[in-house]
């Protein structure tokens, strides 16, 4: 038997990648995701597990190989959008990216910012990143996409306030920064969090590799 | 050069694909080193840019890329072992020394 599953996730690395292993442990393995929807078929609790990964930052022949690569290695992978762009028409841009990883075009790189993948438990842990570098190169990037957020949060919030701007009644435009300081809380959390874990890291870095 | 890199350098004297790579590093070191998947993939393309490593064409497997040692990533290797020989003879002087005392 399938299901299909409602969720959007604000903290799209750690939280996304959390639930979708609390699906497996309960025995649902994923079978395909759309924008808001998850669909999964039944299977042995346990049986799989998850891991999340940002390829947002990335251009999408090097994203598209990247994904190759570890479907070589063995794993199942499918990809997933993040909703974090600010967009003109079929061109997007990401402006936390780098380079050609800018401009993601609809069909191509846009929606296609997170991979999710998939293998059997083995008993060991499901780390993609066991360098310290390279974890580091890594949540910066994360941290890059999530900063952007809130600044753009920011500038929305401060727009609102700029006479004649809103054409709206004073308690809506209320309702949109109460809406806007929500979203602002969201973004934030995961940004400090990632800043925190790159700060670690850094001293970390001075006596291991 | 870091230890990844090293043991990537060192996991492609013959052609050998990212799997393979990955394999043979847990094999040598008794399972002390586990490279994830994704910084082994950051580790190959990097050697490859630096043209210490190269992608090694043959027809019969088109689906695993294999990569194998330059003459510059050679130099390298070696450059590496001798700064390694280096270190493990003066932190035997020094340790053993310390431990005979």
């Amino acid at each position: 038997m399938s299901i299909t599953v409602f969720r959007y996730f604000f903290d799209f690395l750690d939280g996304q990648e959390k639930w979708l292993n609390r699906m497996a442990k309960d025995g649902y393995r994923l079978k395909r995701c759309g924008k808001l929807t998850y669909a999964f078929d039944e299977c042995a609790p346990n049986e799989y597990e998850y891991a999340v990964e940002f390829v947002g930052n990335q251009a999408y022949s090097k994203a598209k190989d990247y994904r190759k690569y570890l479907e070589s290695m063995g794993f199942r992978t499918f990809t997933k959008n993040i909703n974090l762009n600010f967009s003109y028409g079929k061109v997007r841009w990401r402006p936390y990216a780098k380079g050609m990883g800018q401009i993601a075009t609809s069909p191509g790189g846009f929606n296609k910012e997170i991979l999710i993948l998939e293998k059997r438990r083995d008993g060991k842990p499901f780390e993609l990143h066991t360098d310290i570098h390279n974890k580091l190169s890594i949540y910066k990037t994360v941290r890059r996409a999530y900063a952007w957020a809130v600044l753009m949060i920011v500038l929305l919030g401060a727009m609102t306030f700029i006479p004649n701007v809103l054409s709206v009644s004073s308690p809506m435009a209320w309702c949109l920064r109460i809406a806007l300081l929500i979203f602002f809380s969201l973004f934030v959390i995961p940004t400090v969090k990632y800043s925190s874990l790159v700060k670690y890291l850094k001293e970390e870095s001075k006596i291991f590799e | 050069m870091t230890e990844t890199t090293f043991f990537v350098l060192l996991a492609v004297y013959k052609p050998n694909h990212g799997y393979g790579i990955m394999q043979f590093i847990k094999k040598e070191t008794n399972g002390r080193v586990v490279l994830g998947a994704g910084t082994l993939y950051g580790a190959i393309n990097t050697l490859v840019k630096k043209k210490w490593i190269a992608p090694f064409d043959d027809e019969s497997n088109s689906k695993k890329k294999e990569y194998l040692i330059t003459h510059i990533g050679k130099q390298k290797a070696e450059e590496e072992l001798q700064r390694i020989e280096e270190v493990l003879q003066l932190a035997s002087t020094i340790i053993k020394g310390d431990r005979n005392r």
